[in-house]
């Protein structure tokens, strides 16, 4: 059952293109004369300047400096070492560096996936509210989104206790007292909670956009030919939410794995550095006082850049983005 | 096409041009207040609060009394220094005078940091100093910081009425890992737990000192700094009195506080605490109630000989930066404060609950004609049974503390027995060693 056009792959679009007809022979196209062309070109070149000097000065620059910068031993009072790529090779051989990328990874799994669930179950729920409802459930999702990082930490802090919240309701059930913020298993769970709760409201938003824009036709039509709603979600809803989704699961996942504020306040990496992070074991490393922790940091920065790069690469190969087919 | 590669090169010139202003780096000049003083800035990190009030009192009195330096006192928290410090060292506006630990000093020196004090201090300052501390401030025979203060990092304090409720003898607390023990389990009854002593790999890290010279008789790097020596079976013991104590919930799993903080203690949540000897000024500060039900301690040793180390002597001094354009200025101040008139540091002593050792032995004297002194109980045991069996702060990178941290972390948590937790101490220290090329290098005082 084909509800949806399908998008068209890159052999299709190029057929369904019209082909322009090649300009008859001795037929010229009008030339544009060379002084307008060249007024036209500084305009352009006007309006992106702003952009172009801004990026270069603060994303250009630095990052070429700091590439620079990571093949010395740097020292703020003696003649830095000139070192070539040893602090790459000490990074890529450091075990702590890849156990927090690891950890990284795991975060990101833990709540991006889950965060994503939750916000198109919730979406759709909203979606079929009336719009007085829909206001006050948007409103009350959204909430977590603007609490400070800092504070929802203290608050998940004291819910953990051994006195706390969680701890009381396992022990309605008889069960506990679990230790959430201190066993190595269950640290990097538990800190995904209030990760999942911070991110979860404005992906909410974001995939309630993406479901008012699909036509209610289609639903009406799927449901006209006996379609339930798993059926109307996998072939209607998720393909016409399909750059929504890989636009929350790139960024969710860019974002999760830099998560920084919550281990840092919760637990400080630990325990056994079971919640220590890629930008938590770089700003550890940097804290250090020694020339090497600040070459060391800077050339884990700059890796842990490449890493998600590449990581993102993968996902947008795996998943491309297609234009929005809206029949 | 070429007027547009000449727009290109043009614009990228420009960028580049602002970019090289924005990025450059502008040395910090001397500062001049409107009378004409030089501004001295003087960065102290936070501690317990009294010592806030102290400092300023005494920068206030410093500056009124002075017609050409005017001292700029920043308070900066103990978890923003480091990033805060480098932060500032790289954009060439390191502070004048910084507080600095014993242990960081070695690596400053070598880095460059640190501004030779001989020839900025009088050295009838330096004669002042205590034998046993002038090692900590010394490197190759020249001082590179005047000490303030030491405090021994682990002590026990113990409730008496407690001890007393569980048919213990508060008047004999306990001399072995093994007695500890025993008390922590007779002491753990209902919400209150028996113990409680660092948990976490940062903590651990450096509490544990005393306890590794306690375990072995050495920390787990040879002495001139060229393996590690952490897989010694004697370190075992060590992870093994952190492990019972955790497993065998005498203490609690999820601590609100770090190690350093007694409140958990002064709130009576637990019966006994290793703690340093700060904690008594927070006591009598913050708990007053809490002094008469309270003993100290050594901290009990491995095999219970009494005059084994059972804790390294830290503390703080005060610091003049290398690139500092007014070390002369800022020296006076430092000698002012910490080597000049002994009523001052005497002062301070006696606001800190007598919670602090001096390292002066002028201040010494002062503090003898002092009844609250004299008479303090924790003073007198932590000055006579802990501190002479203390040793100094070791002066290598923190990462290889806080690897052997995360192997007693490790065997507490039950992420791997401790041989294993060792092994991989010991691997991490060398690599450490072999990366920052540590071997031979450890400091001469």
């Amino acid at each position: 059952m084909a509800l949806v056009q399908q998008p068209a792959g890159p052999a299709a679009s190029t057929a369904a293109v019209p082909p322009v007809p090649p300009a008859p022979a001795g037929r010229r196209r009008r030339r544009v004369p060379a002084a307008r062309q060249g007024r036209e070109n500084l305009t352009a070149y006007l309006m992106i300047a702003p952009m172009v000097i801004l990026l270069s000065i603060f994303v250009a620059w630095p990052l070429a400096y700091s590439v620079y910068l990571s093949t010395f031993k740097i020292s703020f009072y003696q003649e830095p070492e000139f070192v070539g790529l040893d602090f790459y090779g000490y990074v890529l051989e450091s075990a702590g560096f890849w156990h927090s990328i690891v950890v990284g990874l795991y975060y990101a799994l833990l709540t991006v996936p889950t965060i994503m669930a939750l916000s198109l179950l919730l979406a759709t729920f909203i979606k079929s509210l009336s719009k007085r409802a829909a206001a006050f459930m948007k409103t009350t999702v959204y909430l977590p989104a603007v609490m400070s990082t800092v504070v929802t930490s203290v608050l998940f802090v004291f819910m953990y206790q051994d006195e706390g919240v969680a701890n009381w309701l396992l022990g309605l059930l008889s069960q506990g007292p679990v230790n959430w913020l201190n066993d190595p298993h269950l640290a990097l769970p538990a800190i995904a909670i209030p990760g999942i709760w911070l991110g979860f409201g404005i992906s909410t938003l974001i995939m309630l956009a993406g479901l008012l824009d699909i036509p209610d036709s289609y639903y009406e039509q799927a449901q006209i030919d006996g379609a339930g709603w798993f059926t109307q979600l996998r072939h209607i809803t998720i393909p016409l939410l399909k750059n929504v989704l890989l636009y929350l699961f790139v960024t969710g996942f860019t974002l999760a794995i830099q998560m920084l504020d919550l281990p840092l306040i919760m637990t400080g990496g630990g325990p056994v550095e079971a919640t220590n992070t890629p930008n938590l074991y770089i700003f550890d490393s940097f804290r250090d006082l020694t020339p090497y922790a600040t070459s060391f940091s800077l050339t884990a920065a700059l890796l842990l850049f490449a890493v998600i790069g590449a990581i993102s690469m993968v996902v947008f190969r795996l998943v491309r983005s297609d234009k929005a087919v809206d029949g | 096409m070429r007027k547009g590669y000449r727009t290109w090169i043009a614009a990228s010139s420009a960028v580049l041009a602002a970019s090289l202003a924005l990025t450059g780096c502008g040395s910090g000049g001397e500062q001049k207040t409107a009378d004409g003083r030089t501004v001295v800035t003087f960065w102290q990190q936070k501690f317990e609060d009294y010592q806030q009030a102290w400092f300023k009192k005494q920068v206030d009195t410093f500056n009124t009394n002075q017609t050409k330096i005017k001292v700029d006192l920043q308070v900066v928290p103990a978890d923003t220094w480091p990033q805060k410090l480098k932060a500032a060292q790289a954009a060439g506006k390191a502070p004048d005078i910084a507080t600095t630990n014993y242990g960081n000093i070695p690596a400053a020196v070598a880095n460059g940091e640190l501004a030779e004090l001989d020839g900025l201090l009088p050295t009838e300052a330096f004669d002042d100093i205590k034998d046993n501390v002038r090692s900590f401030v010394t490197i190759n025979g020249k001082h590179y910081a005047y000490p303030m203060l030491v405090e021994p990092s682990t002590v026990l304090y113990y409730r008496t009425d407690l001890a007393e409720a569980a048919g213990l003898d508060p008047a004999k607390p306990p001399a072995s890992w093994a007695e500890l023990d025993t008390w922590a389990a007779k002491l753990t009854q209902g919400k209150v737990k028996g113990m409680t002593i660092a948990s976490a790999a940062p903590d651990l890290g450096w509490s544990s000192w005393g306890l590794q010279y306690n375990a072995c008789g050495h920390l787990p790097v040879a002495d001139d700094w060229s393996k590690s020596v952490a897989t010694e079976p004697c370190f075992e013991r060590l992870l093994g009195l952190y492990k019972g104590l955790y497993q065998g919930g005498y203490m609690p799993k999820q601590p609100k506080v770090g190690y350093a903080d007694g409140t958990p203690y002064g709130q009576g949540e637990v019966a006994m605490m290793a703690g340093g000897s700060w904690v008594v000024g927070q006591l009598k500060n913050e708990f007053p109630k809490m002094i008469e039900k309270t003993a100290v301690a050594p901290f009990p040793s491995v095999d219970g000989d009494p005059s084994r180390t059972t804790a390294t002597l830290g503390g703080w001094t005060l610091t003049v930066d290398a690139k500092s354009k007014a070390k002369q200025d800022a020296a006076e101040f430092v000698a002012w404060l910490l080597a000049g008139e002994p009523a001052i540091m005497a002062d301070f002593f006696k606001a800190s609950g007598f919670s602090k050792y001096t390292v002066r032995t002028s201040v010494d004297e002062a503090l003898a004609s002092n009844a609250d002194a004299s008479a303090d109980p924790f003073m007198k045991i932590i000055s006579e049974r802990v501190v002479p069996n203390g040793k100094a702060e070791p002066a290598y990178p923190w990462d290889i503390s806080l690897a052997f941290g995360t192997a007693i972390e490790s065997a507490m948590k039950g992420g791997s027995d401790a041989p294993a937790a060792l092994r991989k101490a010991d691997a991490a220290i060398n690599d450490v060693i072999k990366k920052q090329s540590l071997a031979g290098t450890a400091p001469t005082r």
